[in-house]
């Protein structure tokens, strides 16, 4: 058929997950070459592995063929099935490795998703899943993926390296996706956070929340901090705490920063003072880049632009990240779409760095999985 | 005589006499003026009844709300594309006369034959694609898939034909167009009241196919062979003035209706093997949705293809630009039909076209290409002799060429090609691309040739030519010599209004600097052209860019040094693109070089001006005199622009830091430093920002150096960022953007930076809530009383009131301070306008207007977001719009469909969405059409007509149980709606579609088997079929029995223990555990003991497989004539058929003749036990009849004497009056005891009524008693409380 005809090809193992998620959205078959074939350990790595074999539960008639060697990928998607779903994530990768995928597959589905992730729920690397929770989800909703059963629960705590984290992700499914028009910002009018701790003292999150207030507190007086101690079964196998904080303004839009203490064994140790001031110091940049989505949101926000309807979006982001571009590069690739770059520059004000408008037409994109009743 | 002439009195129903009189009337009944019954008599409209008024009241808002639609968003583009007609009917009906009626009525032109889609102007808002359906029912499905209207002809003395309700079916399923129903025939009507009949028949017949009230156009006879004028204009009316409404389908993917088709293969490749994959261009006016570049498409009837290349092109039949006038003049009344020969004068990327206008159309026009339409018109010979006769010079000092000598090189056409020429009656591009492959000498003097045959065939290079000599040197003009006198030859044959023609394209082309600029382009474009054929490199890119240059002349600016910058940097790319020996970086730097020019020196830009210059007047000598030179002069360039390249890398060296200059230890230092600061730069640089993720940039920006951008767009597809992608490629996939150079938060400056982000910073002044207070004070504060003409003053603060102050001293002096007070007048007035609004209009508005609102703001949106950019930056976001009239490259086309191209077929281009072009399997609601006589059988292949498909394919029919199991079908219901799977193209769910069985020939029968919709798409599917196992018990004991035959192994009764099992008489059982012997039995537990007779069944539910047979129909490649022919695999039934295959039976399945026995019952035995303790009733009654009574037992009988007669009729008598008294006293008695109880009753009754009045009495007593206590009581409580 003329599916071997549009299949794109890719080296190297960096964005393996746009590649495959933008591949099972479009249907256009993907061949990914030469995935660290200069490495001393050639091949895919576990937590690609455990990546790949989550989109085959996810999906109805995928075809993955893997070499021996495991450099070379390929990836023919089939239908985005979804219903009740239980991974083992890899501990290399935090769950939010995976999640941020799974958020731009599971409004696609044939059946609502509702998946178990079980692995490392809070790392130095992935975003994590509190910070998800606290920015991804409301941006769905401004793209009409709403309701009851839309919800992020987070069950145990994870760290690296031990993982033994669970999280409960649900998801309902859409026929089409709603244009948005996010242009203005607003004003940060409250600052939320999460200090958690597992396996080590509870004072430790205490102690992280008194240090960053003592940052923020220049800002704004509306400051919050939880902390999160979970015990016994619910505190993973390794111990470890962190901060995440999300700044909320008066148009609904949520600016996040995070930081998490070393893995056990691995670097020195970080005194929960200094996690909690650069933490506040992370936000006070994020905010300072600015926009209407997190920075890590950014390709989230541009696909579920692109797949909308035929109608103008318009987002305004911060300065783009290199994973952004890269996945702009990608929407191109796959969906002939680009997008109209317009920067904003911050000039007198006293908001921040540039910010950019992103402005695309939808492509007409419908659930094709969703049965018509 | 003359009286019955006489016209009857009509009464006036209007006018002041009317008027009048019914006023007068009004005042005789004394009601007065009013002429409003409702006010005139209120009560009669009075509430009667409040439960009819909630009915009256509910029925309206019923009606309202069905009239509600689900708002959409308006999607149709400023200037939409034509309107596509599609004119239908059986054969004879007369469907070729109207079209030609149709395009005379608006264009005044006549189109002899009509072949394909024919384009016209019939508004100044409208456009119209008229195209004809014939009875091919491949032709009836593909078209109503793109109409926005059906004609749908009848002949009215005939009826209704079969592919009329066809067609109407198809139109059913695939979303309803607008269809009007068209009478003709009427003139065969001998009497008038049969005429009448019939109308009203049909008419009412159309309506229930359509909707009641739908539009039935009466034709009512010919004149001369074509329609009436008068029937015609308002048929034409009915067109221009109709009101579509978007159909899903329709709107969510984009196609052409293709009206132009060109091969584009290498000739050379066609010489070797000439059943080799075909290269296409197909032209038409992209309607529907926005169409990307290197997206799929499909083309029903040949296949899926993906888009190579698209461009657009410039209208050929546009709308008027000015809109001032109420009609349009005769110049504007455009008619475009390239496949039938007609159509404006037309440039494109590889070719030129003419065609003839009206023979008195552009009569006041006076232009270029109007005098060369005319005297094209004018000529007299015809075209054929013209070529034979024709004779042009290639160089100055050459023999003229004829086109016998061309023949003679063996430069012949395709034959194919040359039949299609010959029917279209136009000069193909073929004849440049011919020569392509061959040294470019040959293609510099095809070139030549090319543009003189079209000359000389009425095409308009001649006029490039023209304009290419407006521009020339005097040098150039001895060259030109030779030419004009050629034209002068030409023009000789042609009438004597040449003349002015000759005389007026100087002046003209003089006077109008802009054209002669786009020429150049053209010029530029043509020597790329020869350029690359010197290099021997396939050049279809830079075509591309040339063509796109030369087709924009417009947009140029008039600016001459600009533009031949511009030129010469278009020149540059094109070379470093086709020498070949030019590499990506050297490519990269070039184009980084682009946007750095700017920056270069004033002597440098001098130098390339000079540069410039000096090309262009060698270019024209170059053209002129041709071969001998060019090469020369070609060096030349090419020299040139690689000075010009390495003056750039130098510069660009010199520019960059030492990367490449200094030592490799040096380089390698801190690299990832380098590569973060170059990152940030990247970020903070941003106008690159979009070249940076794209890669180029085919835009004119804002920047300075936006046109050298501009000229380089599009040609370099080698970038950086790929550059870099390579670096990164196995590095961490990651989305978190880390911060590279954080700030410092605890100096002071850095914190203000962000200080506006939060809400304690400062706000907008528009979001300030209290300037916004202070602002509405100041509007609002002071107003007017209107009645009494009071003016309040509102609180102003002391600054205001002193400005205000001033103010009023200004006024005095200064005008302008008046008008600016007047604005603010008006701002105020709006400002309370909109509160006004705001406070009445909210109430209103519901549910459904909120929703209508938001989706007009998005239409308006997404109208006003790009319209301030050209249509190339356009494109490159949002795709090709709608109303585009595009050409579209494909490869890999099969020659079939070159080889019997047939313009009459409508060639379609259906964009598909995303994985549209995938297959899996597709489940849908299907149902047997009521008309179609046979039922639908699972497993025959059978046509379905999905989306833009039509294909074969082979159905399994299902129907889905209650516990929502799809149970397989043998055959489809009669009068059901079932399930239907197959394996085949995904289609989105929702999509209509209709299946037939076959598509070739005509069936006596209506064609259409099955309509639905499509339900599911998947990748697995499961429908089953049932299967039943038996068994048969060979060992009985209570309620177990061993049951063998059902299985053959201990393992297959291993995956069954457990399940229910029955025997045909009904017992219910389970399977227990396998036996050891023999193989395959079991035992199993019944709830009653089993019959060494009885059978054992298992229900079980098998899963079936569909077939992966998926065949498009391939109806446009068949060969002309035979393109309804298309038959693909045939049903086991036509297989048997054709073969002679008869069915066996199973002879069990046989009817045979029933052949019952007689049956014998035994006679009921009673054991002795039972019988005895049967009650009475129920015993056998074993005893026999009594049979006769001897005459000895039988008594006598007595006979007595008289006297014992006498004293037996006195006792007889004696008892009767004995008992005759006893019956009188028992009533006397009775009577008696009856008025004894009704006088006792009587006294009861009295003694009641007595008891009541007692009690009442007593009562009231009571109650007043009880009355005086409480008061008294009150009384003692108030009293108490005083």
């Amino acid at each position: 058929m003329a599916t071997q005809a549009n299949s794109l090809s890719y080296a190297g193992c960096n964005f393996l997950r746009q590649r495959l998620v933008l591949s099972t959205l479009s249907g256009r078959p993907v061949k990914i070459r030469k995935i660290r074939a200069r490495d001393d350990n050639p091949g895919l790595r576990d937590f690609e592995a455990s990546f790949i074999r989550l989109l085959d539960k996810i999906t109805n008639g995928s075809r993955i063929e893997i070499n021996q060697t495991g450099t070379t990928l390929y990836y023919q998607p089939g239908l985005l099935y979804g219903g009740s779903v239980e991974h083992d994530c890899s501990v290399l990768r935090g769950i939010g490795y995976y999640l941020e995928s799974l958020l731009c597959l599971a409004p696609f589905m044939k059946h609502p998703l509702k998946i178990v992730l079980r692995g490392v729920t809070n790392d130095q690397v992935d975003p994590s899943v509190d910070v998800l929770k606290a920015t991804a989800l409301p941006l769905l909703k401004q793209f009409g993926i709403d309701g009851e059963s839309f919800e992020l629960k987070i069950v145990r705590r994870g760290m690296p390296p031990g993982g033994g984290g669970e999280v409960v992700f649900s998801c309902p499914v859409r026929k089409v996706l709603k244009p948005i028009q996010l242009t203005d910002p607003g004003k940060i009018k409250r600052v939320r956070g999460m200090a958690y701790s597992v396996r080590v003292s509870p004072q430790m999150a205490n102690r992280i929340v008194d240090s960053a207030r003592s940052i923020l507190n220049k800002f704004i007086p509306d400051i919050y901090i939880y902390t999160d101690h979970m015990k016994g079964v619910n505190s993973g196998k390794s111990p470890g705490f962190g901060l995440s904080l999300v700044a909320e303004t008066t148009s609904g839009t949520f600016l996040s920063a995070e930081l998490a203490s070393n893995p056990q064994g691995q670097g020195e140790a970080v005194l929960p003072e200094d996690l909690g001031r650069n933490c506040a110091r992370l936000l006070l940049e994020e905010i300072y880049r600015g926009g209407c989505v997190d920075s890590t949101n950014q390709s989230l926000a541009l696909l579920l632009m692109t797949l909308g309807q035929q109608d103008v979006s318009k987002v305004l982001l911060g300065p783009l990240s290199p994973y952004t571009i890269e996945f702009l590069r990608h929407l191109k690739s796959f969906f002939q779409i680009m997008f109209k770059i317009e920067t904003k520059p911050c000039g007198e004000e006293l908001k921040g760095g540039d910010k950019v408008l992103m402005t695309c037409v939808g492509i007409g994109f419908s659930n094709l999985s969703k049965t018509l009743k | 005589m003359e009286t019955k002439d006489q016209k009857k009195h009509r009464k006036k129903n209007s006018g002041p006499k009317a008027e009048k009189k019914k006023r007068r009337h009004l005042q005789d009944l004394q009601l007065g003026d009013e002429e409003d019954a409702r006010k005139r008599n209120p009560k009669a409209f009075a509430v009667q009844s409040a439960v009819r008024m909630a009915r009256s009241f509910h029925r309206t808002q019923d009606l309202k709300t069905k009239k509600h639609h689900i708002p959409v968003v308006d999607r149709t583009p400023l200037e939409p594309p034509p309107i596509v007609v599609v004119v239908m009917g059986p054969p004879k009906v007369g469907k070729s006369t109207l079209i030609q009626c149709l395009i005379r009525n608006f264009t005044r032109q006549k189109l002899t034959e009509i072949r394909g889609p024919v384009t016209i102007v019939s508004g100044k808002k409208r456009r119209l694609t008229i195209i004809e359906c014939g009875c091919d029912i491949n032709v009836m499905i593909d078209l109503a898939k793109v109409a926005d209207l059906v004609l749908m002809l009848i002949d009215a003395s005939f009826g209704f034909e079969m592919e009329t309700f066809e067609f109407l079916n198809i139109c059913q399923v695939h979303g309803f167009p607008k269809i009007m129903g068209v009478l003709t025939h009427l003139d065969s009507f001998k009497h008038n009241k049969q005429l009448k009949k019939t109308k009203k028949r049909l008419k009412h017949r159309f309506w229930t196919e359509v909707y009641p009230g739908a539009k039935l156009f009466y034709l009512s006879g010919m004149v001369h062979g074509e329609y009436q004028n008068q029937e015609i204009h308002n048929l034409g009316r009915f067109i221009t003035v109709m009101k579509f409404r978007p159909l899903t389908w329709q709107t969510s993917h984009p196609y052409i209706l293709a009206d132009r088709m060109e091969d584009l293969t290498n000739p050379e490749d066609i010489r070797t093997n000439i059943r080799c994959d075909r290269k296409v261009s197909l032209y038409g006016y992209l309607r529907g949705a926005h169409l990307k570049n290197k997206s799929q498409i499909h083309m029903p009837g040949v296949g899926d293809f993906a888009v190579s290349d698209i461009s657009f092109l410039p209208d050929p039949c546009a709308l008027p630009e000015q809109q001032k006038k109420r009609c349009l003049n005769e110049k504007e009344k455009l008619v475009y039909a390239p496949l039938s020969g007609v159509g404006g004068v037309l440039y494109d990327k590889d070719a030129v076209y003419v065609d003839l206008g009206g023979s008195h159309g552009f009569q006041d026009e006076v232009g270029p290409t109007h005098e060369l339409v005319q005297s094209l018109i004018s000529t007299y010979s015809t075209i054929d002799a013209k070529m034979a006769s024709s004779r042009m010079t290639l160089f100055s000092d050459s023999k003229p060429l004829g086109s016998e000598d061309i023949d003679n090189q063996g430069l012949l056409m395709p034959k194919e090609e040359k039949q299609m020429d010959l029917k279209t009656g136009r000069m193909r591009r073929k004849a440049i691309f011919g020569d392509e492959d061959e040294s470019g000498d040959s293609d510099e003097e095809d070139d030549e040739m090319s543009e003189d045959d079209e000359l000389e065939n009425g095409s308009s290079d001649e006029e490039a030519e023209e304009e290419e000599n407006a521009e020339m040197t005097d040098q150039y003009m001895a060259g030109k010599g030779v030419k004009r006198r050629k034209l002068e030859e030409l023009e000789e044959d042609s009438e004597m209004d040449l003349p002015a023609f000759a005389d007026s394209d100087d002046d003209l082309e003089r006077s109008s600097a802009e054209e002669g600029e786009a020429e150049e382009a053209d010029e530029s474009s043509e020597e790329e052209d020869s350029t690359a054929g010197e290099g021997g490199i396939s050049e279809s890119k830079a075509v591309g860019e040339g063509s796109k240059a030369g087709l924009s002349p417009a947009n140029r600016q008039s600016d001459h040094v600009n533009l031949e910058k511009s030129l010469l940097m278009k020149k540059a790319a094109v070379l470093t693109s086709d020498s070949g020996h030019c590499t990506a970086e050297e490519a990269f730097a070039s184009e980084d070089e682009s946007e750095e020019n700017s920056s270069l020196s004033a002597e440098e830009e001098d130098s390339e001006n000079e540069k410039t210059i000096r090309k262009k007047l060698s270019k024209p000598s170059q053209v002129s005199s041709g071969q001998k030179l060019g090469p020369r002069n070609l060096i030349d360039e090419t020299s040139d622009i690689e000075d010009l390249l390495k003056e750039e890398e130098d510069y660009k060296e010199e520019n960059n830091d030492s990367k490449e200059t200094s030592g490799a230890l040096k380089w390698k230092e801190d690299l990832s430093r380098k590569a973060a600061e170059a990152f940030l730069r990247q970020q903070q640089a941003a106008p690159n920002l979009r070249k940076l993720i794209y890669g180029t940039v085919a835009e004119d920006n804002e920047e300075e150096d936006g046109d050298t951008r501009e000229e380089l767009g599009g040609l370099f597809r080698v970038n950086q960022p790929d550059r870099e992608c390579k670096h990164k490629a196995d590095s961490l996939d990651c989305s978190r953007f880390l911060v590279e150079a954080p700030h410092d938060w605890d100096l002071e400056e850095v914190m203000n930076s962000i200080r506006d982000c939060f809400v304690t910073g400062k706000w907008e002044d528009d979001k300030d809530a209290a300037k916004v207070l202070a602002e509405d004070e100041e509007l609002y504060g002071d107003f007017e009383d209107l009645e009494t003409g009071d003016v309040h003053k509102g609180k102003s603060g002391p600054d205001t009131q002193n400005e205000h102050i001033e103010k009023e001293l200004k006024e005095e002096i200064d005008p302008n301070e008046e008008e600016s007070a007047k604005k603010k007048h008006l701002d105020k007035k709006r400002k309370l306008k909109e509160m006004f609004d705001a406070e009445y209009d909210e109430g209103e508005s519901t549910y459904f207007d909120d929703l209508k609102g938001e989706m007009q703001k998005q239409a308006q949106l997404n109208r006003a977001e790009f319209e301030d950019q050209d249509d190339e930056a356009r494109v490159q976001y949002e795709g090709f719009r709608p109303g585009m009239y595009v050409r579209i490259e494909i490869e890999n086309v099969p020659c079939e469909f070159v080889q019997n191209f047939d313009p009459h077929y409508p060639i379609i281009l259906g964009g598909l969405g995303n994985s549209e072009g995938n297959v899996g399997y597709v489940q849908m609601r299907l149902k047997k059409h009521r008309w179609y006589k046979k039922i639908l059988k699972s497993r025959d292949p059978i046509i379905f007509s999905v989306g833009w498909r039509r294909f074969q394919t082979i159905p399994l029919y299902y129907i889905e149980d209650h516990n929502g199991r799809q149970r397989l079908l043998k055959y489809t219901p009669q009068h059901m709606h079932c399930g239907a799977a197959f394996w085949g193209p995904i289609t989105p769910q929702g999509t209509g579609f209709l299946a037939i069985q076959s598509v070739s020939g005509v069936m006596p029968d209506f064609r259409i088997a099955a309509t639905g919709v499509v339900l599911d798409l998947d990748k697995s599917i499961k429908i089953v079929k049932k299967l039943k196992l038996t068994g048969f018990p060979y060992k009985i004991f209570k309620n177990t029995s061993f049951i063998k035959g059902m299985f053959n192994s201990a393992l297959e009764v291993a995956k069954f223990e457990g399940a229910v099992i029955r025997t045909v008489s009904g017992i219910r059982g389970q399977i227990k555990k396998a036996l050891r012997a023999p193989e395959g039995a079991f035992r199993a537990s019944f709830e009653d003991k089993l019959l060494m007779s009885d059978i054992v069944f298992m229900r079980t539910w098998y899963p079936v497989s569909i077939p992966a047979f998926y065949n498009p129909v391939t109806s446009l490649l068949k060969p002309v004539g035979e393109k309804d022919t298309w038959s693909g695999m045939r049903t086991t039934g036509q297989l048997r058929l054709a073969h002679g295959v008869r069915l066996k039976a199973n002879k069990d399945s046989l009817y045979k003749p029933i052949l019952r026995q007689k049956k014998h019952f035994n006679s009921l035995h009673i054991p002795k036990a039972l019988q005895k303790a049967l009650p009475f009733k129920n015993k056998p009654k074993t005893q026999a009849k009594a049979g006769k009574v001897p005459k000895d037992r039988r008594r006598p009988a007595v006979i007595r004497e008289p006297h014992e007669r006498k004293i037996l009729a006195l006792l007889d008598a004696l008892s009767t009056v004995h008992s005759q008294k006893m019956k009188k006293a028992k009533e006397q008695r009775h009577l008696h005891n009856k008025e004894h109880f009704r006088a006792k009753q009587k006294e009861e009754e009295e003694k009641l009524k007595r008891q009541k009045d007692l009690r009442k009495k007593l009562f009231r007593i009571q109650g007043q008693k009880e009355r005086k206590n409480q008061k008294s009581s009150l009384k003692g409580a108030e009293g108490q409380l005083q």
